[in-house]
């Protein structure tokens, strides 16, 4: 099954990263939509089926907690599953990001097999993709 | 800032570097040493309700542009083709996950992360701060950047 994916980061560089980890992680991509921030995102969301947004917290314009807490009260992304991957370490702000709906967080630095993991336990494991398997020793 | 000293930054650097950008750097025992030569810098603040500390890196063009095509999944003897925009937004991600890093050993929750930069050229100097502790640090033998935290209060 292909996903369609959202990422929204305001490092283009990030972005190619993710994307990255995500194929090595196995989940085949269907259409990806890239933003800089959350009112970025917010504008692409219109109109489109999207099954999965990675998004960064600490962004210009409007942060990741300001785009989650928007989109869950738009009815067709309510439970869309929305994971952070960020280099927020403070612990208040990880709570409020869960109980607004996140599914899950991830803190930069990452490993590749973290995030393949992580998204296993949202999305199901990719078919043909064993969900314990580890990305070590992979050319990411 | 009892919880921002050289091991720390030490500690956070070396965990980036490898994690991220598939590198392993030594450091320096002179604080700063190289510091001036380097032709990029980057930069992002913690910021408190009563000041802020600063993290600003600098590194070297062949260094930044190894740990760039590491980081992007470009094969490492094609580093000189890497693209400015991307080299420096690289470089602007290694300033947000380091002062990550440092974020996470602050106590309390009054912290805030602030949002990166980064820039080529000189280093861009802020009389009023002052140096918590800093450090430099080789790759494979050759001064590759250093790093420095700073104080500025409210």
């Amino acid at each position: 099954m292909a996903y369609n994916v959202l990422m929204v980061d305001d490092s283009g560089s990030m972005r190619k990263v993710l994307l990255k980890t995500l194929r090595l992680s196995g989940f085949e991509i269907g259409q990806c939509l890239e933003a800089s921030n959350g009112r970025e995102a917010l504008a692409m969301l219109e109109g489109e089926w999207i099954d999965l947004i990675l998004s960064d917290v600490h962004m210009p314009e409007m942060d990741g907690i300001e785009f989650l807490r928007i989109l869950r009260q738009k009815e067709l992304f309510s439970n869309t599953p929305v994971v952070f991957v960020t280099t927020e370490a403070n612990e208040e702000r990880l709570k409020l990001l869960m109980e607004l709906g996140a599914s899950g967080y991830i803190r930069k630095p990452f490993r590749p097999e973290e995030i393949g993991a992580l998204l296993n336990r949202i999305m199901g494991a990719p078919d043909g993709f064993p969900a314990a398997r580890s990305s070590e020793g992979s050319d990411f | 800032m009892v919880f921002l000293r050289q091991g720390v930054l030490k500690e956070v650097i070396s965990e980036v570097f490898e994690t991220m950008y598939f590198t392993d750097v030594d450091f320096e025992e002179r604080e700063g040493e190289g510091e001036g030569v380097f032709e990029y810098g980057s930069e992002t603040r913690l910021e408190h309700s009563e000041g802020c500390i600063v993290l600003r890196m600098r590194i070297g063009e062949k260094f930044a542009k190894m740990i760039t095509a590491n980081f992007l999944g470009i094969d490492e003897a094609r580093a000189d083709e890497v693209k400015e925009d991307d080299l420096v937004d690289s470089l602007r991600e290694l300033a947000n996950m380091v002062a990550g890093g440092c974020h996470a050993h602050a106590p309390g929750s009054d912290w805030k992360l602030g949002i990166p930069r980064a820039w080529r050229g000189g280093a861009e100097e802020d009389n009023s701060a002052r140096r918590v502790c800093g450090l430099g640090f080789t790759f494979s033998g050759e001064p590759a950047g250093s790093a420095a935290l700073e104080y500025l209060s409210g």
